[in-house]
């Protein structure tokens, strides 16, 4: 039934209780039995999909929303739902967060989807390479559409998403693989390859809001 | 509880003193189910491929989430769910898991929303490989690709697209096709759940989507045997002339049957040449193959062909069997429908018309049971409709020219 710890984080709700990283991720962690990396913080800020931290100072603060975000996206996350299904999801108000969260624990913790994976048959093995050599000899994919994968030109196709866009090129960059976007004369915006954005529609509308706010923020720090 | 192979020929005998032409009716006749409740359904592997592009917005993706939501509460935790969405990207919404708490399922089913181009192919793809990852050689593991448009992005050919859905087939994952409303491509759809040895539906209103669901359910519930395969051997100088039905040929002289479900008979019509007959000679090996649940290998079924022989003369005189003369009929006409479909193609409306009542005719001849009477009420439905929605008319044409050689989902018939 109601957790009453959960509860209590529903209740310090109106309280301006602000933690730094280090606490953010000792509390989910602990809540969750499961470590959690600063990186995957700042992974799920960028995506859009926790709230941005506030500031104090230069040290940045998160909040029990920040907090309620987390415990939801880690829990729909090891259900097996991608991040495009949990964003929208995590987006809500915090008296549904809360709701959800209730509702995904309740049905027992323990009983994560921990698949005991069976040995896999030949018949898997042969249905599954099938199906690798059609992905492989599809066509380039949809990379090209969007500006060529700067340091090699494989043809792996990114299982991600990707956009279309009109004026694309290559630079590279030592590990990761990037795509690059002319925007106008002199201006270039670089997407990783292994970045995921949302489809085009509001999400994608929401997201790239945030990214000019972003910018405008960095431009008027810059100034 | 296996299946069984019968004869019916039009005329009970052939000539001994002359060439005979033999029409036939093959009948598969599906055992029936087991008394209620003496053994659980095989858990089912699915995963539910769903178009999000542009043309879905508005009521027909919110139908299509809606039936998503009652898939996801029909299965158990016995089965496994994927959710794909496709537009021009492809999105594996729920990786494939068991269905234990439908909520995370249907969390993420109210998320989807509609996007831009149609990368049918591809959504394919991943739902087939979420199946793949977690293939039950003993179970049904299946793909549902529903889509309302045509395939715009990546590969979009039908015959290649096909080529590749049929490979699948062959290593134990099916695929059924469901088009929705008045934009997809149904000779794509068609050419799909034939390689794909699934069902094929097509259905106008998206309200249908949760009765095609739970239909498709059943009739995966209800499956004795899939890859099934029927091998047509004429003996000594007997030769086939012809199938009636339009099956998908494996090899020379085998075809690809579909599924065989509980309690149902499947008719293969064919055409023998024989030269002169010598008594108890067998005229053809007929063998029957398929997969079942719960068995290994494949498992057969092989009958013989032998008629009485009589002199010609005295053949004329023998009554045909009216039942086997109604449905060679039937399959006749779904046959014929292509070549309305053809003309339709080549815009000759008129000539489309006056194949329809061609086949009307040659079934006005006939008895007219209640199978001969739907047949030619769904003919003239089709007469009246080719000349207001030719599309539509031509979609229709050909779901009703697949029935003799697919399951096809006649849910939305009778209240189009």
């Amino acid at each position: 039934m109601a957790d009453p710890s959960l509860l209590s984080l529903a209740a310090a709700d109106g309280s301006p209780a602000l933690y730094g990283l280090d606490e953010l991720l000792a509390m989910a962690g602990e809540r969750l039995g499961q470590e959690i990396t600063p990186r995957t913080v700042r992974l799920y800020a960028t995506e859009g999909l926790i709230d941005r931290p506030g500031k104090d100072g230069r040290r940045s603060v998160y909040g029990q929303r920040h907090l309620l975000q987390l415990l939801l996206i880690r829990s729909l996350a090891r259900r097996g739902l991608s991040l495009t299904a949990i964003a929208p999801l995590a987006a809500c108000s915090d008296g549904e967060l809360l709701e959800q969260l209730l509702q995904l624990e309740e049905p027992s913790l323990h009983q994560v989807n921990h698949e005991p994976k069976e040995a896999s048959s030949s018949q898997q093995q042969e249905a599954l390479a099938y199906l690798h050599s059609l992905q492989s000899e599809r066509s380039p994919s949809l990379l090209p559409l969007l500006g060529s994968p700067l340091s090699s030109s494989s043809t792996s196709p990114s299982p991600r998403r990707s956009l279309s866009s009109r004026s694309a090129g290559r630079s590279s960059a030592a590990s990761s693989r990037w795509h690059r976007f002319s925007l106008a004369p002199g201006v270039e915006l670089h997407l990783s390859e292994s970045t995921s954005f949302p489809p085009a529609g509001s999400r994608r509308e929401a997201w790239l809001q945030r990214l000019l706010e972003r910018l405008r923020e960095q431009l008027d720090s810059e100034s | 509880m296996t299946p069984s192979l019968h004869f019916r020929p039009l005329r009970p005998a052939v000539a001994a003193d002359g060439a005979t032409r033999l029409d036939l009716l093959i009948t598969v006749r599906s055992p029936e189910p087991p008394a209620a409740s003496t053994k659980e359904r095989p858990g089912l592997n699915l995963a539910l491929v769903i178009d999000r592009s542009g043309s879905m917005a508005g009521s027909k993706l919110s139908h299509a989430r809606k039936a998503a939501r009652f898939l996801a509460g029909e299965l158990t935790e016995r089965d496994r769910l994927a959710i794909v969405t496709f537009d021009e990207e492809v999105n594996v919404l729920v990786p494939s898991q068991p269905v234990r708490d439908p909520l995370l399922f249907i969390s993420a089913i109210n998320t989807i929303d509609s996007g831009g181009c149609t990368a049918l192919f591809d959504g394919w793809l991943a739902g087939a490989t979420e199946v793949a990852n977690q293939l039950d050689p003993q179970g049904l593991n299946r793909v549902l690709l529903l889509s309302d448009g045509q395939a715009n992005e990546g590969l979009t050919d039908a015959g290649a697209i096909a080529a590749k859905v049929e490979g699948l087939t062959q290593r134990s994952i099916s695929t059924s096709a469901f088009g929705l409303g008045s934009g997809f491509d149904e000779d794509l759809m068609g050419a799909v759940a034939a390689a794909g040895d699934g069902t094929l539906a097509q259905i106008e209103s998206p309200k249908q989507l949760a009765v095609l669901y739970a239909s498709e359910l059943q009739g995966l519930a209800s499956t004795v045997g899939r890859k099934v395969s029927l091998e047509i051997s004429a003996k000594h100088d007997a030769g086939l002339v012809h199938v009636l039905n339009d099956l998908p040929q494996i090899s020379a002289g085998n075809y690809q049957l579909p599924n065989l479900r509980y309690g149902q008979e499947l008719g293969v019509g064919l055409r023998l040449q024989l030269p002169s007959w010598m008594p108890n000679q067998t005229i053809a090996t007929v063998r029957l193959a398929w997969d079942a649940p719960d068995a290994e290998g494949r498992q057969e079924l092989i009958e013989q062909l032998t008629l009485p022989v009589k002199p010609q003369a005295e053949l004329a005189g023998l009554d045909v069997d009216p039942a086997v003369a109604e449905q060679l009929a039937l399959l006749q006409a779904n046959r014929e429908r292509r070549l309305a479909i053809q003309e339709l193609d080549r815009g000759d409306l008129l000539a489309a018309l006056a194949s329809l009542a061609a086949i009307d005719a040659s079934l006005a001849a006939l008895p007219q049971s209640e199978g001969v009477q739907r047949e030619r009420r769904l003919l003239a439905e089709k007469q009246a409709l080719m000349q207001q929605d030719r599309n539509l008319s031509r979609k229709r044409l050909r779901n009703e020219s697949l029935r003799s050689s697919l399951n096809v989902w006649e849910g939305g018939d009778d209240n189009g």
